[in-house]
């Protein structure tokens, strides 16, 4: 196909003074499940609105299979949504609900009943027909609604925070019933979530939103391998930031120096690097390894402050000589736990290609 | 979208032109009467030829309406001040209270709001009548009490179940009496509702025709008494100067007790 | 030997017991109720089944005879009508209401608080003079060449009608604008979102959720037109009686307390029969218009 499937281009919105989305670009891949991952306030509930018709942009286009959506009024669009406050109609059964926009559609009623059939079915609700949504429970009835959503089997599926209203188990449970539907109906899904944790077990790729506009888009490995900026390395995943000197930069990779001595190079660096400026080194705390004395590579010394077991996980804060802490993560049973105790001198060494380096 | 007003299309202006239209059709009656006090025409002809200040003069110079302005005052007056009073002790009842048919009796206690005023304007003539209070300053009292008390309690148990009941038990242990702790910790709290209760009851009175008209007598009437006895007869411009200075009265009433509702409720 | 006071045992006594509180501050008020309210009314009522002689003839006559019918028929009528148009134009002000930007709705808001707590007499007085035959209303309609000669809007149901309309539509919006106001907009987008057209919306959606408020408040004003004594005297006229005058003018004109009770208590049933039935349908409303 030479048409991306959804394209998003140049999104802008304004309310007034306030820039929600300052510029928006985004390919969506046809059957693909993608999450807007970013904090409150950073634009990506505001962009879902804007492909669901409630906002108009300011700026910038929507295009599904090559034709602008934006000219078209919400309920043309065909699009199917989940929110997060379930909004099931609360006068009509659950069947009702489902039937509603096929209904709406003019659908023969042989039609409508075996749709909904077929919908309560797909998400394991048989037999709920006549039950009102008041006497269901949260998760139930966010099943409903993607059941009414999914029944007029539309192209792409919006999903606003629809788990943040249900506690962590059930959370759990629903995630698991998404993951299987998205996989038995192949429909396009746009998810957006402020859990990182979420956003990791659901998505194929995730674009991390901040402040107005995405600062990566990739599959979860990609972003925590390789964030292209501070907000996507401390969003996903733990991190530890340690303040370095830029040196000299070359091709992607810098040379920093830490404190006076200690010198490091060819580690990955983004953003703009300007020799003699400030920066930031990013470690995992898995990455981290953690010896009694110096070893053969060069590395920080730096005191224990605290050891907190975590069942499979031990988790070490030391403290370096710059003042900085880092938390290094060991497996249970790890040689350099044993024995180890608070205000212990340690070393800790790090591969260049395993660090970022962000100006 | 139908709930979201930005979204609604053309039917915005629609929905807008029937709210303003209606705004208009509920106003412009008052102000018309306004401008009718005014009017020199006795027929009542709008736009009057004239304007002139000689129907406020005829009614504030006629010592019938005057006596009944000042019954309904003394009337009011008096009902409001046993409505907030009777109104404070049931709502303390009413709210901490733990007996059975509580919600029943609150409901009773209600009725009169919902009742056609007329049965019971009816009924408490007859047994005024019966008693000789018909026709006296002591009925009307008991009478407009009862319409006004409902209003009292509303109000009272309203700011009542919004007051915190630990800060009175936090007077006690501080060595105050219950009655004392009520009276210097509970009352100022709740005085936004005792003020509401004492306005609705004011007004209730003042206001008050149907029970008025069948309790009235040739020598004791109340100002709209008076009004619906002249309207019986013919449609004088004093009647509007009357009905404008009781609007404005109402206008004043609600705009004060709306400032000093915001002010108390700090 | 321990002088440890175990206040929790202490306080328990008083905890299992329970005792009724507070009644002793209902009373007084319940007194009160009972003598100048419940009393009276019931001793009315057997009244009509007193005077002048035991047993129902007062109700025999009443609801037999042609015009008394008539004048029940005209209240249902008239209080019909009032409710429908209270209704239908009550029902987008109040969602229009629910939804318009602040300023502009406190300003409404005010409009229709003064015009439901402005003396009654002083509206109703101002619809006495604006649909006179020479009033405002009918120059206006002359004036603008839509009649010939002006209508009979006053001393008539036709003015009965536009008057009660003006009072009741205060009491229909401003419940109503709180029922809209609680429902979600996001159910209204989701059912845009499923393809519903605004009308479709509007009809599928909006009317049934907020059905219980509107018939909360078309109860409560259908009953207060019902029993509606000082607009329908005044703009009704001599001719055209209701229910209330009815029963005002047995009681002051022919002292005719049998009837008059009778009356009454037709009223009041039919009152309460719809209060019921109001509650059996949809639970406890808020029917309190101020």
């Amino acid at each position: 196909m030479s048409e991306s499937f959804l394209k998003i281009k140049g999104i802008r919105k304004e309310y007034g003074p306030v820039v929600a989305v300052h510029d928006v670009n985004l390919e969506v891949k046809r059957g693909e499940f993608l999450t807007f991952l970013g904090p409150s306030g950073s634009g990506k509930s505001t962009t879902l609105y804007i492909l669901a018709g409630f906002e108009n942009p300011t700026e910038g286009d929507i295009l599904l299979n090559g034709e602008t959506l934006l000219s078209t009024p919400s309920h043309k669009r065909n699009i199917g949504m989940v929110f997060q406050r379930y909004t099931l109609f609360p006068h009509l059964t659950v069947g009702e609900n489902i039937a509603f926009p096929l209904k709406v559609r003019r659908k023969s009623k042989a039609e409508v009943d075996s749709r909904v059939r077929e919908m309560l079915r797909l998400v394991r609700l048989e037999g709920f027909e006549d039950r009102k949504p008041a006497q269901m429970s949260g998760g139930q009835q966010q099943r409903v609604a993607l059941a009414r959503a999914l029944a007029y089997d539309p192209p792409v599926l919006l999903m606003d925070e629809p788990l943040s209203a249900l506690d962590k188990k059930l959370r759990e449970e629903i995630q698991h019933e998404i993951k299987r539907i998205h996989e038995q109906t192949e429909v396009t899904i746009l998810y957006v979530t402020h859990d990182q944790e979420e956003a990791l077990r659901l998505s194929d790729r995730i674009a991390v939103f901040s402040k107005g506009i995405i600062d990566q888009i990739g599959t979860g490995p990609e972003l925590y391998a390789n964030p292209r900026t501070r907000f996507v390395a401390e969003f996903i995943g733990d991190s530890d930031f340690i303040s370095c000197h830029l040196l000299s930069s070359d091709n992607g990779q810098a040379t920093i120096s830490l404190g006076d001595k200690i010198i490091f190079d060819s580690i990955p660096v983004h953003g703009r690097p300007t020799s003699g400026s400030k920066a930031a080194l990013m470690l995992r705390p898995e990455r981290i390894r953690l010896g009694r004395k110096a070893g053969v590579s060069k590395g920080l010394s730096a005191t224990v402050n605290d050891i907190t077991f975590l069942g499979n996980n031990v988790h070490v804060t030391t403290r370096i000589a710059a003042g900085e802490t880092l938390s290094v993560r060991l497996p249970f049973g790890h040689e350099a736990i044993s024995g180890l105790s608070r205000g212990d001198n340690v070393h800790l060494e790090f591969d260049p290609d395993a660090a970022h380096v962000f100006c | 979208m139908l709930l979201n007003f930005d979204r609604l299309g053309w039917w915005r202006y629609v929905l807008l032109a029937i709210t303003v239209l209606t705004a208009a059709f509920l106003l412009l009656p008052i102000l018309f009467i306004a401008a009718l006090s005014f009017g020199s025409s006795q027929w009542l002809i709008f736009p009057p030829p004239g304007w002139t200040w000689r129907w406020y003069a005829e009614l504030l110079s006629d010592p019938q309406w005057l006596a009944s302005a000042w019954t309904s005052f003394k009337i009011a007056a008096i009902v409001t001040v046993l409505s907030v009073l009777l109104g404070l002790v049931t709502s303390f009842g009413l709210v901490r209270g733990k007996f059975m048919f509580r919600d029943a009796l609150k409901a009773l206690f209600l009725t009169p709001m919902i009742l056609p005023v007329v049965v019971f304007a009816v009924a408490l003539y007859a047994f005024f009548l019966r008693i000789g209070l018909g026709g006296t300053l002591v009925g009307f009292v008991l009478s407009h009490l009862v319409l006004a008390l409902p209003f009292s309690i509303l109000s009272i148990t309203g700011a009542l179940e919004g007051f915190d009941k630990s800060i009175e038990d936090a007077a006690v242990l501080c060595g105050a009496s219950p009655l004392e702790a009520k009276i210097r910790v509970t009352l100022p709290a709740i005085s936004h509702g005792l003020f509401s209760a004492a306005v609705f009851s004011f007004l209730t009175s003042w206001d008050e025709v149907v029970v008025a008209i069948f309790m009235a007598s040739p020598t004791l009437q109340t100002l709209p008494v008076k009004v619906w006895a002249t309207l019986r007869q013919d449609l004088t411009p004093v009647v509007a100067a009357a009905s404008t200075l009781l609007i404005l009265l109402t206008v004043m009433l609600m705009t004060l007790a709306a400032t000093v509702r915001k002010v108390l409720k700090k | 030997m321990s002088t440890y006071i175990d206040v929790a045992d202490e306080a328990a006594p008083a905890r299992k017991a329970a005792r009724p509180t507070g009644f002793a501050q209902v009373a007084p008020a319940l007194a009160f109720v009972a003598i100048f309210f419940i009393f009276p009314v019931i001793a009315l009522l057997l009244r009509s089944v007193m005077e002048p002689a035991f047993g129902f003839g007062n109700y025999a006559e009443l609801l037999g005879s042609e015009t008394y019918l008539k004048i029940f028929g005209n209240t249902f009528i008239v209080s019909g009508v009032v409710t429908v148009l209270s209704l239908l134009i009550g029902f987008p002000v109040a969602w229009t209401l629910a939804i318009m930007p602040a300023r502009w709705s406190s300003v409404v808001f005010a409009i229709l608080l003064l015009s439901m707590w402005t003396n009654l007499l002083a509206r109703t007085y101002a619809w006495m003079v604006l649909l006179q035959r020479t009033g405002l209303i009918n120059k206006v309609l002359i004036g603008m060449g839509l009649i010939d000669k002006p209508l009979a809007l006053v001393n008539n149901l036709t003015g009965v009608m536009i008057g009660m309309t003006y009072i009741m539509l205060p009491f229909i919006i401003l419940p109503l604008h709180g029922v809209i106001k609680k429902i979600d907009p996001a159910v209204l987008q989701a059912a845009a979102l499923c393809g519903a057209s605004r009308l479709q919306c509007l009809t599928r959606i909006l009317i049934p959720l907020a059905a219980p408020g509107m018939m909360a408040g078309a109860l409560m004003v259908f009953v207060m037109s019902l029993g509606y004594y000082v607009t329908p005297s005044l703009l009704g006229g001599t001719a055209n009686m209701m229910l209330a005058e009815l029963i005002a003018q047995f009681v002051q004109s022919l002292v005719n307390w049998g009837m008059g009770g009778a009356a009454a208590f037709v009223l009041l049933v039919v009152t309460l029969t719809l209060y019921a039935v109001q509650l059996r349908l949809f639970g406890v409303q808020n029917t309190g218009g101020r």
